[in-house]
Order: structure tokens, then C-alpha cells, then sequence
């Protein structure tokens, strides 16, 4: 199973490691926020339980961290990261003496498409009514969010977050200097955020 | 805008993008350290990347704090020994090539690995075994005493001496013309035992 290239890749991972690695947990929590739900949804593609991937979820960013020191940089921490997380699943699943679940697109991804995809609608089981809905609230605000975006700022942070391209890409593209690519790209995430985080909050019950 | 203009939320955005350089990172994550506020916001900024990419994703948003919040009890309880776990055991379910890839980051055979348990048994039982014959040995250079060193008698290699019965029967028989080296101790020389006759 070959890891789809993350749209996300830059050095930042690499500090984080080396920071963990220095004994900074906090930074380690930092790369668990970024990628648990990447991680996740790439388990539950295997792994048709909910509990069960929560827990295999725990167990991979914990053997990651046990195994950290080997992280070399040759590849992307993601990539790293996804074949801990593929195999813990399966070393799971045969403890359980239980049969993977998996998806085509999972055994056989290709190159446009990356592992939060899924063929068509295809439900899984971890999918409650109750996380349905909190999914859609947040994908809607996002979506209305971007919406109301002005172009500079909808099209900056198009170009970051889907496109992958880094800032002096960006500035390139939009003829303008990096600070302000930056800018538009904050500016567009505060937008959208003021609108999502009061649902997380809402959905939580607490915040952080 | 500078850098030093960007205010801390700024900061966070730029760091997620890991388009920061030099003291700017360390702001950063100095920020992110002590600031939950600034810690949320990383958060927020990876969830809508993340759901603009795929929507999906936003399940179970809502529960991402609790999910940090358990790893770090566990990393917690995690005492700082990060060799115990090889890159054999996270690939040792995976394909072969996989497992091909794991045995290349395979630097240190791990302490309870089987086969260097056996080898630890097999090299302690081989000293045990040298130290007993050494003994033995040594306590018989200078103190070689008994019927038990017979055998080594004049350093020449010890001979076997089978005794006929049939022998000891017709000199038992006879022992009134013979001498009494007849029936001593079986001796190279027994096996010419002659008839002695009474001394003239």
C-alpha cells in the first residue's frame, strides 16, 4: 500500500520531530493535531469498528513516538507516519483473528486522489448519525466561509491548501510578494475558522 | 509585512504552512507552548485544510481534543526509552517488501531478542564447562595422591587389565605351589603368572 504524497508537506514536521526528540511532548501533540484525522480516516478504511479505530489510532502515534529516533527524514513524516499506521491496523486485526475490511481505493490508490478519499458514498460504520451531522455543519461552514471570502483571499488559500503550492509559489502565481500571500492566507483562515470553531466547541462541550 | 509585524495567530498560520525561518519558529512554538489559544488555532487551521481537502474529515472533529488528551496520558506514562521499539516490529506485518525496508533501519539487536538469549545460555554453560576441567585440572598437579591416580602412574597411558576367572580359579586351586604374588592385584606382569615352586 503506497502513501499518497501529503498536500501538507513542508519542514515544519522535521522541527517537530527534532523538537520531540529534544524531550519538547508538546511539539509531538502538535503533529498528533495535524494528522490524527488523516490517520484516522485512513484506519477506518481498513477497520469497519469505531472503538477499534480510536484505539488503533492511539497505538500508532504511540509507536511512532516510541520510534521516532528512526525517522530519518528520508520521506515525509506522513509517509512514515501512514506505514506505522497501516501496520499497526493489520497487526490488530490479526490479533483479533479478525478479517480486514478494506476498500479497494485503499489497497489500490492512485495518484489523484489520496487516502481521505472513498469510492462513491460508501458508509462506514463509524459514521453515527450524530457524526454525520457534525461533519456536515462544519464542511457547510467552511464551504459558506469560503464563500464569502474575497477572491485575493479564496483563491490564496485554494492555492495553499488544495493545490499544495508553497508561498513564493503562490506569489508567483498571484504577482504579489510573499508577505502578502501570507497575509491573504491568514486572513482567509481566520475568516473561516471564526466560523468553524464555535461548532467544535459546541459539538465538544469544552474547549481545549 | 515583516515577520516581527505578524501578530501570534499570524505566527501559528505561517508555522503551519512551515514557512517560517530562523527565531520565527521558536516564536512560534514558544507561542503554541504556552498559549492554549494559540494551540486551538493550530488546530483550527489543520482541520480546515483538512476539510477543504475532504470533507469527511470534519467527523469526529469535535473529539479531537479528547483524542490529544488520551495520547498524552499515555505518552506521559511512556518512560523516555524510545529504543525499546525497532523499526522491525512496526513493519514485522507488513508485506515482504516492507518488512525488507524495517530490517534496513534494524540497527541494534533489541535485549530480549530469543536467539541472543541462547546465545548468553550457550556461552555461560562453555565458561562453566572450561572452569570445571581447569579446576580439575590444577588440584591434580601438586596433589595427586590415591589408587584413583593409578592409571596415570609414570605418565604412560593406561593399560586395561582383563582377569580370567578361570585363572584365579586354577590358582586359587593351586595355592599351595604358588607364591603370593599370585593372587595380587592384577599387574602387567600377571599376565605371565608362572608356577613358583616351593623354595629348595
Amino acid at each position: 500500500m503506497t502513501p499518497p504524497a501529503s498536500p501538507q508537506a513542508d519542514g515544519s514536521d522535521a522541527l517537530l520531530v527534532e523538537r520531540t526528540l529534544a524531550g519538547d511532548a508538546r511539539a509531538y501533540e502538535l503533529l498528533v493535531l495535524k494528522y490524527q484525522r488523516r490517520i484516522q480516516r485512513l484506519i477506518s478504511r481498513m477497520v469497519r469498528d469505531s472503538d477499534l479505530v480510536e484505539d488503533i489510532a492511539q497505538e500508532t502515534f504511540i509507536r511512532a513516538y516510541r520510534a521516532l529516533h528512526q525517522f530519518r527524514g528520508d520521506a515525509q513524516f506522513y509517509t512514515w507516519l501512514y506505514r506505522i499506521a497501516v501496520n499497526t491496523a493489520k497487526k490488530f486485526l490479526l490479533e483479533l483473528k479478525r478479517d480486514p475490511l478494506v476498500t479497494e481505493a485503499a489497497r489500490q490508490p492512485d495518484g489523484d486522489e489520496d487516502e481521505t478519499s472513498r469510492p462513491g458514498n460508501e458508509p462506514t460504520t463509524d459514521e453515527t448519525p450524530e457524526s454525520v451531522l457534525a461533519a456536515n455543519e462544519i464542511a457547510q461552514a467552511v464551504n459558506a466561509a469560503m464563500e464569502a471570502l474575497p477572491e485575493d483571499l479564496r483563491q490564496a488559500v485554494t492555492l495553499r491548501e488544495i493545490e499544495g503550492l508553497s508561498y513564493e509559489e503562490i506569489a508567483t502565481v498571484m504577482d504579489c510578494p510573499i508577505g502578502t500571500v501570507r497575509s491573504r492566507i491568514f486572513r482567509a483562515r481566520e475568516a473561516i475558522s471564526a466560523r468553524v470553531r464555535p461548532l467544535l466547541a459546541h459539538q465538544s462541550g469544552k474547549r481545549w | 509585512m515583516t515577520t516581527h509585524e505578524m501578530n501570534e495567530r499570524e505566527l501559528v498560520s505561517a508555522l503551519a504552512d512551515g514557512q517560517l525561518q530562523g527565531d520565527d519558529i521558536a516564536r512560534a512554538l514558544a507561542l503554541i507552548e504556552r498559549s492554549e489559544e494559540a494551540r486551538a488555532y493550530w488546530h483550527a487551521c489543520h482541520l480546515v485544510g483538512d476539510v477543504l481537502r475532504a470533507q469527511e474529515l470534519a467527523a469526529d472533529a469535535a473529539r479531537d481534543a479528547a483524542f490529544v488528551a488520551r495520547l498524552r496520558q499515555r505518552l506521559q506514562a511512556e518512560a523516555p526509552q524510545p529504543n525499546l521499539v525497532t523499526a522491525i516490529e512496526l513493519v514485522a506485518v507488513g508485506a515482504d517488501s516492507e518488512r525488507v525496508e524495517g530490517q534496513k533501519n534494524f540497527k541494534d539487536p533489541v535485549a530480549n531478542d530469543a536467539s541472543l538469549r541462547w546465545k548468553l545460555v550457550a556461552g555461560f554453560a562453555s565458561l562453566a564447562a572450561v572452569v570445571a576441567v581447569g579446576w580439575q585440572l590444577v588440584s591434580q598437579d601438586g596433589t595427586a595422591q590415591g589408587g584413583a591416580q593409578l592409571a596415570q602412574a609414570g605418565g604412560e597411558p593406561a593399560q586395561v587389565m582383563l582377569r580370567d576367572p578361570r585363572l584365579d580359579q586354577l590358582l586359587a586351586a593351586h595355592q599351595q605351589f604358588g607364591g603370593t604374588s599370585a593372587l595380587q592385584m592384577p599387574a602387567g606382569f600377571l599376565r605371565n603368572a608362572t608356577f613358583e615352586r616351593p623354595a629348595r
